[in-house]
């Protein structure tokens, strides 16, 4: 392909990424009833409207706290395991490796039909949230381990024996050493497993109890019988959640995520 | 204990977790579904008591079942090749284009990841329908009498499941082609290899684990995408996920649900690794 044509063939391809999102934000300040185009007029009243529905607004808090518990679990849980994967594992190192990235490689929607299976078999059903968190804290957990581990690929043992040959002990040598290379890692696989337990769909769908929707899937719910722009506004002020949490991670902690 | 003792058992702590977080909520909910599978249905209840092969031989006994499995196969094949020849090049640009706006364009590329998939597919809903932005934008020029039907058809699905998964595509060819020296394609060009001889002997070959990775991924993906196909292809076409996770909603039938999701599953890996298979014989049959 010539130059121009290439490159104008991959601005199509970013216009292509960014266009529905676009359309969402565009679509929220719609004045009117319905979503209809051209607009009638800009106006800010399905915020406010969104801002007064309760139903709305408890699955916010709902999939904040999720999302909070979610990502302590397996922040805590993926960064030990990567610890163990990078220092400890060995001949095992294959066999940890895929263990772990296991729950991104299966179907989600098996994993989920799966645990909800299981919370009823064990008897907990969905009365109680611990189905839903552990399905998110199975589904955040490759990319707390993808992040940490790759923080780690720069780690040198020498460097641990040269601290314990100068007589670091065990926790200071963890702290001063491993710490600080660890820390970018863990953030970042934190601030992605957030994001993801905050936008994941069939895992909550599937283990929601009665009064425990998150809000994709009250937004799904909506979607199916409303076309008012109330939905646009509740998805814009949840791309701008999103957003806030990636610019401030990466302006003021100056983090890069790995996805892979 | 002996200090080699302490040095063996120690470091099984950091694993200790995540071991028993996988194996309690990944592997034993995968061996009671397989169980489940063969359950019989129950009267009034999920399940009922004892047994059965019935539900493997309902659903191949029964075409229309099949036929889903295959249409909802097709898909995903469609969705991973529109991925591929739109990513591929999107990619190369990443990798090796000029550097100016890289920070920018990758952004681009990672936006839709940073946003669920239930808004992405409902901005498609406003860009598609009857009374969507495009077909509004067309009648209102003048360029059809009738909406073109975009939604609630295979056409709609696939546009919003290549969407959705576009940077499952790019980003894995990405890192493969900046790991492709281009000094090997100056070598092949030296040697009096055209671009295009270089690019199809040299680079192709080199970075066909990122196409692999990328093709495994979105079309894994595409199988088990529920909310884009549930949103987008409405009541009319429906994807085998939909069917399972309907079939389980709404009749609480665990056995059959069981049977058709391992089904998809299956059916999904056994594509994948016939393609794994295929890809890589092809390499190597490629290579003198």
């Amino acid at each position: 392909m010539k130059r121009p044509v290439f490159t104008l063939y991959c601005l199509l391809v970013y216009a292509f990424l960014l266009a529905p999102i676009l359309v969402v934000v565009g679509a929220s300040f719609n004045a009117g009833n319905f979503l209809t185009f051209p607009p009638q007029g800009l106006s800010p009243r399905w915020y406010v409207t969104f801002f007064h529905n309760d139903v709305f607004m408890r699955a916010i808090r709902t999939s904040l706290w999720v999302a909070a518990v979610a990502t302590v679990i397996s922040g805590t849980i993926g960064t030990m395991a990567a610890l163990y994967y990078v220092q400890h594992a060995g001949r095992w190192k294959e066999a940890v490796r895929i263990a772990m990235l296991a729950p991104l490689l299966l179907p989600e929607v098996l994993t989920a039909i799966a645990l909800l299976f299981f919370v009823y078999a064990i008897g907990i059903g969905t009365t109680t949230m611990i189905g839903m968190i552990a399905g998110h804290v199975l589904i955040t957990l490759p990319f707390v381990f993808i992040n940490v581990s790759a923080s780690l690929e720069s780690f040198d043992p020498s460097w641990d024996m040269a601290a314990r040959s100068l007589g670091a002990d065990r926790l200071t040598r963890f702290r001063r050493i491993m710490l600080p290379l660890i820390k970018p890692g863990v953030i970042g696989g934190a601030l992605f497993a957030f994001i993801i337990s905050f936008d994941t769909f069939t895992i909550s769908f599937m283990l929601k109890g009665i009064g425990t929707s998150t809000l994709p899937i009250q937004l799904f719910d909506y979607l199916r019988t409303n076309f008012t722009p109330e939905a646009a506004a509740v998805s814009t002020v949840s791309i701008v959640l999103t957003l806030v949490v990636v610019i401030v991670s990466e302006k003021v902690l100056g983090l890069r995520i790995h996805r892979f | 204990m002996t200090a080699a003792r302490r040095k063996g058992l120690g470091p099984l702590v950091l694993i200790a977790p995540a071991a028993v977080l996988l194996g309690v909520f990944l592997v034993l909910p995968y061996l009671n579904i397989v169980v489940m599978s063969f359950r019989t249905p129950g009267q009034g209840t999920p399940y009922g008591p004892g047994f059965t092969t019935g539900n493997y031989t309902k659903f191949f006994a029964d075409s229309f079942y099949l036929l889903q499995v295959a249409n909802t196969l097709w898909i995903g094949l469609i969705t991973t090749a529109i991925c591929l020849v739109v990513g591929f090049p999107v990619a190369w640009q990443l990798a090796r284009g000029a550097m100016r706006f890289r920070a920018l364009a990758y952004g681009l590329v990672l936006s839709p990841l940073l946003v669920g998939i239930v808004i992405r597919s409902y901005g498609w809903t406003i860009l598609l329908g009857n009374a969507g932005l495009i077909n509004r934008t067309l009648t209102g020029m003048g360029l059809i009498d009738r909406p073109l039907p975009l939604m609630y058809n295979a056409l709609g699905i696939v546009i919003a499941l290549v969407h959705v998964f576009l940077p499952f595509m790019i980003l894995p060819i990405m890192a493969a082609i900046q790991g492709v020296d281009p000094a090997l394609e100056s070598a092949a060009r030296s040697l009096g290899a055209s671009r295009f001889t270089a690019f199809r002997r040299i680079v192709l070959p080199l970075c066909t684990p990122g196409i692999q990775a990328g093709c495994i991924l979105v079309f894994v993906l595409s199988l088990s995408a529920y909310v884009t196909p549930s949103l987008i292809g409405g009541l009319r076409v429906k994807t085998m996920a939909v069917t399972v996770v309907d079939a389980l909603i709404d009749t609480f039938q665990w056995p059959w649900g069981s049977a058709l999701a391992l089904m998809l599953s299956v059916t999904g890996a056994l594509c994948v690794v016939i393609f794994a298979r295929l890809t890589r014989m092809k390499w190597k049959v490629a290579r003198p």
